[in-house]
């Protein structure tokens, strides 16, 4: 029964993936990407990882795929969605590497026995009382991953506040429009193309 | 589960959280206090105060070094958790980033190229704590997570020129090429943690090397997850299959921007890889069979196309910047071949030590090239290598100052470079067995490509002493470009007549600061794990002390991860935290 | 309930997005697509950590939920990077009017 709705969901997934790539239109692609993003989420339940997956939707639903999407309609242009893919040879050399890595990485997986022997995780207590740390983060991974960020992860935690102070300033700075600057780029571009062409 | 952080780790960590409050204030002052004033004010102003805050940095961390720690502190103490280092290793790459970004900071403030200037000093500060971090992480996920900041900050600071159409296009190109090649690198991490459970560089090393097989024969998923990990990592230092970018980002990125991705970028990039390759994944550098050498044999290829594509293709550039680029290529080449000296020396300390002679060497060089290229920008607007015509014979110090540096560059006595080639290739050179004749190949190579990058050095000075021109005379240099510049010759000089004094500074950082797996040479020459290593008892001697946080671990029979009950405290170093039970 | 799916399984699947991101970033030329697939292949990566973490034994000493950070940390850095990406984007649209990253070759390669 789960590993019916499992193969289903992740083909699904894998479709999804498939159309964000393969694409013409970038808005489908994206729409296919969300697709994408939430057959992961899912994986995570299976994995028994809710929270994972609650931060899943948080954040690549609902921050990632919108950043995108304005992405997109932000630089829509009279070009069309047409050069989006790029020619046959590029084409046929994407699907070959990507079916060469595909292909290695089933190979490495399977030849790879302490990976193959596990078929069924570690089970742990259920009650609140008996169980391991990590059976109690399985239970309830909220406070545990709070404890977890406080003490363990202190530094990659203020670390990663650094990361999203540093690229909200940075993308602030590059969105700009400085009139004087912009001026300066574009007469810049314009004297390129008139001694190219 | 450790519990409780103690104060120490604050103060060792004082440095850097130091610099990141200044650089957020910088960003404060740039809005409030110089609020409508003109752009070279603002840089002047913001400048200094970006100077003021990494000089107190590193005069903290020196002072810190000075309080805590001894000429021989033995095994660097692990801060927060085991996740940073907090010895000497810390403290010495962080003084030395920060003297490197001092550089860069008299750099920016030679010209305006942007009208940005507290979120650019911030993104300054800022990836230089990256490095930091990225050079004191002990785990993989501290270490991922401070890649990306650095990286992520200095794809800011390349695009940052916003009146140059290039710089927004560099920065493009360095983005796509950066997030693609760390996606890999990811992946190749979470194998690894697949295989060992843990991201701890030190316990993967040991969980490597103390299975029945070491080495990769027959371990196709090690194989892959080294592959990736080598492609992360070579975008970071540009070698040759994932330098495309390099070029173009050098040119079109501000020059004091280049010159940070070349100095200190390539700095942080290679010191972690050393910790990875040679530490987590150093028991498979080389295998027990030939056939199969390791990562070890695919990093020599690498290293072997890096230097020579970077060479030959730096003979034809006319452009200094994109001249330099190839040249950054080119040393990366020379620096992978001390990486593989680590990873099959059987004493990895010396061989970490050397490369990072040569590492420090070329970052001091290459930042005064790219002061250079910042003079004849500031006034010329452009940066040929043309532009240089006839300036030894106007400003003679400078001439010889350059001499100097493209000396060290090309790697000609007595100046630094010599000796970080020197030293480098003989550790190389000390490699026994099978992967002796791999390693004369690339010794051998080098040299030649040595000779052929003097023509493209050569070039430079050539222009510069032997032609003439009749363009106007550049401005005066000014403290902010002779400073990088002079201080880049003076030092090349002064390592190259002392350079046991650089060398055995480097080899206390890497003694201490770094965790090798132990690793002896069998009669055929193959690196296999020293024949106690497996056993329990053994490994307690060779297992690294525990964390100064962590409390010692209760005698467990699993003794395969249990670390001496006593962690290893510095004889005049750091006072362990007392256990907090 | 969920024990019977092997842990070989998410590994498939994780390996197969992995393969997809890469082709895209391959094929794409627009750089917005591209981003795309670099999130692909930043989530098959993350999938990759929570298998591993709940079907794997941790050695002594280390944290009860390693993979679980590690994708959590993934996604934070994500979420910077497709900011800056979109930022450096627009930045280029608004000198090339375009978003196509073949445009870009004022630099010669």
């Amino acid at each position: 029964m789960i590993q019916a709705l499992f193969i289903a969901l992740s083909a699904f997934g894998l479709l999804m993936a498939l159309g964000t790539v393969f694409a013409k239109n970038l808005v489908h692609a994206g729409l296919y990407l969300v697709a994408f993003f939430f057959i992961v989420a899912c994986q995570f339940v299976m994995l028994e990882a809710e929270f994972m997956a609650a931060i899943q939707v948080l954040i690549y639903i609902g921050a990632v795929a919108v950043l995108l999407m304005f992405g997109i309609m932000l630089t829509r242009n009279i070009q069309g969605d047409d050069t989006t893919i790029v020619t046959k040879q590029w084409r046929l050399l994407g699907i070959g590497a990507a079916g060469s890595v595909l292909i290695v990485l089933v190979l490495a997986i399977n030849s790879y026995e302490p990976w193959t022997a596990l078929a069924v995780r570690p089970e742990f207590p259920v009650k609140q009382s008996t169980t391991t740390p990590r059976g109690q983060a399985i239970i309830s991974m909220t406070p545990a991953v709070g404890r977890e960020m406080m003490t363990r992860y202190v530094v990659p935690f203020e670390l990663a506040g650094l990361l999203l102070t540093a690229a909200l300033v940075g993308a602030v700075v590059l969105a700009q429009y400085d009139n004087a600057d912009e001026a300066e780029a574009l007469a810049e571009s314009s004297k390129q193309s008139a001694t190219t062409s | 589960m450790p519990s409780g952080l103690s104060i120490q780790d604050f103060v060792i960590f004082s440095p850097v959280i130091l610099l990141t409050i200044w650089g957020l204030l910088s960003l404060i002052f740039d809005l409030t206090l110089l609020a409508g004033q003109d752009p070279t004010t603002r840089n002047r102003a913001l400048g200094m105060w970006t100077l003021a805050g990494l000089v107190g940095s590193l005069v903290l961390s020196q002072f810190l070094s000075y309080k805590f720690m001894g000429p021989s502190a033995g095994t660097d103490p692990q801060i927060f958790f085991g996740s940073l280092n907090g010895g000497v290793l810390f403290i010495q790459f962080t003084s030395l980033v920060i003297l490197f970004a001092v550089l860069i900071t008299c750099l920016s403030m030679v010209w305006n190229f942007t009208s940005h200037w507290g979120e650019y000093y911030a993104m300054l500060i800022w990836s230089s704590v990256s490095m930091i971090l990225l050079i004191a992480a002990e785990d993989l996920l501290t270490l991922f997570l401070a890649l990306e900041t650095m990286t992520i900050c200095l794809y800011l600071m390349t695009a940052m020129e916003k009146s140059k159409q290039r710089s927004a296009e560099a920065g493009l190109k360095y983005f796509v090429y950066g997030s693609v090649s760390s996606a890999l690198f990811l992946f190749g991490i979470s194998l690894v943690y697949g295989m060992t459970g843990t991201l701890s560089i030190a316990e993967i090393g040991h969980i490597l090397s103390s299975t029945e097989k070491p080495g990769l024969t027959g371990n196709v998923v090690g194989g892959v997850a080294v592959l990736m990990i080598l492609v992360g990592f070579g975008f970071k230092v540009s070698a040759v299959p994932f330098h495309q970018w390099a070029p173009d980002v050098y040119e079109g990125a501000p020059t004091p921007v280049s010159a940070w991705l070349a100095s200190g970028s390539k700095l942080a990039s290679l010191v972690a890889m050393v910790k990875v390759m040679g530490g987590g994944l150093g028991s498979w550098a080389s295998t027990n069979s030939p056939t199969s050498p390791g990562w070890v044999g695919l990093l020599a290829l690498i290293s072997a196309a890096t230097m020579t594509y970077g060479n030959f293709a730096a003979l034809g550039q006319t452009n200094l910047k994109r001249l330099l680029a190839y040249s950054s290529i080119a040393h990366a080449g020379y620096m992978l071949v001390g990486v593989i000296a680590v990873g099959l020396s059987t004493e990895p300390e010396e061989a970490a030590a050397a490369l990072f002679f040569y590492l420090v060497v070329y970052g001091l060089t290459t930042i005064a090239g790219f002061a250079l290229a910042a003079w004849i920008d500031r006034d010329r607007g452009t940066e040929e290598v043309e532009d240089l015509n006839g300036l030894a014979r106007r400003h003679p110090y400078i001439g010889v100052a350059v001499c100097i540096l493209m000396l060290s560059m090309i790697g000609i006595p007595p100046t630094a470079g010599f000796f970080g080639k020197l030293y480098m290739f003989m550790e190389a050179l000390n490699v026994g067995g099978t992967d002796k004749v791999t390693m004369v190949g690339l010794v051998a190579l080098g040299l030649f490509n040595s000779v052929v990058s003097a023509f493209y050095y050569i070039r430079i000075l050539k222009a510069m002493f032997f032609r003439e021109s009749d363009r106007a005379d550049l401005k005066p240099m000014g403290p902010e470009i002779a400073l990088p510049l002079g201080l880049g010759a003076v030092l090349t000089l002064f390592f190259g007549f002392n350079s046991s004094i650089l060398l055995s500074d480097m080899e206390s950082v890497s003694r201490s600061g770094l965790h090798f797996t132990q690793r002896s040479v069998n009669p055929d020459g193959y690196n296999v794990p020293a024949p106690g290593v497996v056993k329990p008892a053994a490994l307690k001697e060779v297992a690294k002390p525990a964390p100064v946080t962590k409390p010692a671990p209760a005698a467990k029979s699993s003794a395969t991860t249990t670390k001496p009950a006593t962690p290893a405290k510095p004889a005049t170093g750091v006072p362990a935290a007392a256990p907090k039970s | 309930m969920t024990q019977q799916i092997p842990l070989t399984w998410f590994l498939y699947f994780a390996s197969a997005s992995f393969a997809i991101g890469l082709m895209g970033v391959l094929m794409r030329r627009n750089a917005i697509g591209v981003l795309m697939a670099i999130e692909i292949m930043l989530n098959a990566a993350n999938v990759n950590f929570v298998a591993f973490w709940r079907y794997g034994t941790a050695p002594a000493g280390e944290g009860p939920l390693t993979g679980v950070m590690m994708a959590l940390f993934v996604v934070t850095i994500a979420a910077a990077e497709v900011a800056v990406g979109v930022g450096l984007i627009l930045l280029c649209y608004r000198r090339w009017r375009s978003a196509d990253v073949e445009e870009f070759d004022g630099l010669s390669g």
